[in-house]
């Protein structure tokens, strides 16, 4: 036990340069010790917590979102989360997780037995000896854990309070760059987490890394992001439009029409569309790029209307576009609608009137509606909190595990130093969040996410039709991205995917 | 069947492009247009239409009646804003620029501290008509049509009452139609809440199309500016009407046969020559070509 215990420092001692003398990486051997130590990390987590509450000063999290402007309707919502989240830490509570408890996930979706079956251990073929009686059910093969949110043994974050330093980056991102360099410079805080649109994640990053601040971005984005000071925690295309694309041809049929908003989310993930496609027997009949400004569809649905597609790929963006669906909807265009945004992040099914959004499909990883105890018990606890809120979006629930996760991982590094929580959080760190189990992939930095296909109906309710317990953000490990081992601050795009070109 | 279902589908999104124009810039034209102020409040008072018209609809009126009533409440705002600020600006453009920039802000973060991010939508009346393998909705046939009459009878209301009469004196020289018995003061309140009411009028026409947010204004504003400022202050009625249809003609067909993007730049582009080419506006040709008509004859 004792030398376990020693292995468990292993992480701060990790900070020490390496040879390579950049400061930021980190040796083989380091990490395999450090894997070693996460396995006993339930087991040294009370210790370090006496040792380290030595020092009273509150822990900061700083937090820059849009509380007003143009993108102020995710911005509340994330900054309520983030509130939720501190209150939670600061009243002694946590999620499930840890260190390197891996890709959890409780399996597909199946018939169950009354009994275990029983298998033969004679040969290869699996007989099966005893199948454990009538099948009886029709279910999720998951036992619904309602009590993912349990103590955490600390008060706050090693016994010192946590305060949330939030400032409005008023949807301006000449003005998010100021408040980064405010919040790093003069309040001094021990972890940023920041960031909607992917331009205001852009404009800081820069600074981030001038400073090697640690960084949360809890967007949903179109990916490629591979910063050493950056933990990108939600999901990205290779999570969202391939299940969608895959399940809109099997359902629908081929032939697609992709409108989507001109800028870098809407033309990145468009592109993952048309690479995808084919894959799975889809093709796309049709791109268009919608500017930002453009508020009046009629002649984008003229448009769909002359190209005749099976079903329609909407990656619109921001209160302009919005008007889409009522418009759509009104002018009779009546085809089954993907996408990977609307719907989980701006409501828009909550917001327009039925049957606007009728027959859209969506592969997230959260909304308000996911059917789970342990989700039902987060929103009870949100609406507690915020009896005025209307909804809890996606980007909302990435920001609430974030925060607790960060506090996880700053209990197990034993102390809130920046570059002793980004090697904690590089053991690869799971956390039990309302959407499912998400785990943190080390090398990437960014996170397996559980995603389910949301469907919304006439009426405006949402239903859903199937479920991945687990993808992976694999892109960027194709790509040969291993922050660990190699410490780069820069943005992957698709051109630079030989495979992007390869079949469509 | 299938061309002329083809023309009709062109005609109808033509017709759209330009009454989405005109209805942007209704409220401008009076007061940029005539009263020479650059209001940059614009799209918070067609917001506030939205507002109005969206509260009155939840509270059962009839939309008809939700868009008069939105007329009649940013007409009134308008004219309280008149008095205490606005009057004091009148021949200090860049003054007067500052000031209903600092107005359209404190409208927009006003009401999102009171109403939150969003309110309800107001479902689009009518449902749609089927041409060939185009469909058409019948409420944007319904804004063309009451776009069409809006501008007939402002430019009714400017030519031909006693009303229109001064506000026209007032607008070319104040002090000559106070000393011929104009109430200046109050023509000058009176228009600029006519601006504000018309404002918020097609604030409420264009609610059921859009989603009902603080910031929605911001969207019509470029429009509404283009519009007014390529119709050029001559005849600013005509000039909005040339302006929506010279620029409507020029995006239709490129947004249609080569997408939206390309729809808006060649709108901007459009609006860079004809400001080019016609320093003053398409009034002003229109006004020129009329002239000379004149004189030939």
């Amino acid at each position: 036990m004792s030398k376990r215990d020693s292995q468990a420092d292993v992480p701060q001692d990790a900070t020490t340069p390496t040879t390579d003398g950049t400061g930021l990486s980190i040796g083989r051997r380091d990490f395999l010790a450090g894997s070693a130590a996460a396995v006993s990390a339930a087991t040294v987590l009370p210790n370090l917590k006496t040792a380290k509450a030595q020092d009273g000063s509150p822990v900061k999290i700083g937090f820059i979102e849009d509380e007003s402007g143009n993108l102020s309707v995710y911005g509340i919502q994330k900054l309520h989360a983030a509130q939720l989240a501190v209150k939670e830490i600061n009243e002694g509570k946590t999620l499930k997780g840890g260190a390197n408890i891996g890709t959890g996930g409780y399996g597909p979706l199946a018939s169950y037995a009354a009994n275990a079956p029983t298998i033969s251990k004679e040969g290869v073929a699996l007989d099966i000896v005893n199948a454990g009686g009538e099948m009886s059910g029709d279910a999720t093969v998951f036992v619904e854990d309602d009590d993912v949110f349990v103590d955490s043994g600390d008060q706050g974050i090693l016994g010192r309070e946590v305060d949330l330093v939030s400032v409005d980056g008023q949807s301006n991102n000449a003005l998010w760059q100021q408040l980064t360099r405010r919040l790093i410079q003069e309040d001094e805080v021990d972890v940023l987490v920041a960031g909607f649109a992917s331009a205001e994640r852009e404009a800081i990053r820069p600074i981030v890394d001038q400073f090697n601040q640690l960084y949360f971005y809890t967007n949903q984005y179109e990916g490629g992001v591979a910063d050493a000071n950056t933990f990108c925690t939600g999901p990205v295309c290779e999570q969202q439009v391939i299940p969608v694309v895959q399940y809109m041809v099997e359902k629908f049929g081929p032939r697609c029409y992709t409108i989507a908003a001109d800028y870098n989310f809407g033309q990145l993930t468009a592109a993952w569309t048309k690479a995808f496609a084919p894959l799975v027997g889809g093709e796309i009949i049709g791109e268009e790029f919608v500017p930002l400004s453009v508020s009046e569809f009629s002649q984008v649905i003229a448009r769909i209307q002359q190209a005749k597609p099976d079903w329609v790929m909407t990656l619109l963006v921001g209160q302009n576009h919005h008007n889409y669906y009522p418009q759509a909807a009104a002018a009779g265009l009546s085809y089954p609608m993907a996408s990977t945004v609307n719907m989980a992040q701006g409501y828009e099914h909550k917001r327009f009137p039925p049957p606007s959004l009728n027959q859209m499909h969506n592969a997230i990883q959260y909304q308000l509606e996911v059917p789970t105890a342990r989700n039902r018990a987060f929103v009870k606890r949100w609406m507690d909190m915020f009896p005025d809120d209307e909804y809890i979006g996606e980007m909302a629930q990435n920001t609430y595990f974030t925060v607790h996760m960060y506090a996880q991982a700053a209990r197990l590094a034993g102390t809130t130093d920046q570059e002793t929580v980004k090697r904690a959080l590089e053991l690869g760190w799971a956390i039990e969040a309302p959407e499912g189990a998400v785990f943190l992939e080390p090398g990437t930095h960014h996170c397996a996410h559980y995603i389910r296909l949301a469907v919304c109906d006439e009426n405006h309710d949402v239903f859903f039709v199937r479920e991945w317990p687990m993808i992976q953000a694999w892109w960027l490990q194709r790509l040969g991205v291993n922050l660990v081992r190699n410490p780069e601050y820069k943005q992957y795009v698709p051109d630079e995917d030989p495979f992007f070109s390869m079949f469509g | 069947m299938e061309e002329f279902s083809l023309v009709i589908s062109v005609a109808y999104q033509f017709g759209t492009n330009a009454a989405f124009l005109l209805l942007c810039a209704l409220g401008l034209i009076v007061i940029l247009g005539m009263m020479n102020i650059i209001n940059l409040a614009h799209g918070e008072l067609m917001m506030m239409g939205a507002y109005t018209a969206s509260l009155s609809y939840q509270a059962g009126l009839p939309f008809p009646l939700c868009v008069a009533v939105s007329f009649l409440v940013v007409g009134f705002v308008g004219a309280v804003f008149e008095r205490l600020v606005v009057r004091r600006f009148y021949g200090r453009e860049l003054s007067a620029l500052v000031v209903t920039w600092g107005i359209s802000l404190l409208l927009s973060q006003g009401t999102l501290m009171v109403f939150g991010p969003f309110l309800p939508s107001i479902p689009i009346p009518g449902g749609s008509l089927d041409v060939g393998a185009y469909s058409l909705s019948v409420y944007w046939l319904i804004l063309i049509a009451v776009s069409i009459a809006v501008v007939v009878a402002l430019a009714w209301l400017y030519n031909r009452t006693t009303f229109g009469l001064h506000a026209r004196a007032t607008m070319q020289d104040a002090a000559m139609a106070r000393a011929l018995g104009v109430n200046t003061g109050r023509i000058y309140m009176l228009t600029f809440s006519l601006g504000a009411g018309l404002a918020g009028f097609s604030g409420a026409l264009l609610a059921p199309t859009a989603s009902i947010m603080p910031f929605m204004g911001q969207q019509f504003v470029a429009p509404a500016f283009i519009t007014v400022v390529v119709g050029g202050a001559a005849n600013v009625i005509a000039g909005a009407v040339g302006s929506s249809v010279l620029l409507s003609l020029v995006r239709t067909p490129v947004g249609f046969y080569l997408g939206a993007f390309l729809g808006l730049v060649a709108l901007l582009l459009a609006a860079l020559i004809i400001i080019r080419l016609m320093p003053n506006g398409v009034s002003a040709a229109l006004q020129r070509w009329s002239d000379r008509r004149a004189q030939s004859h």
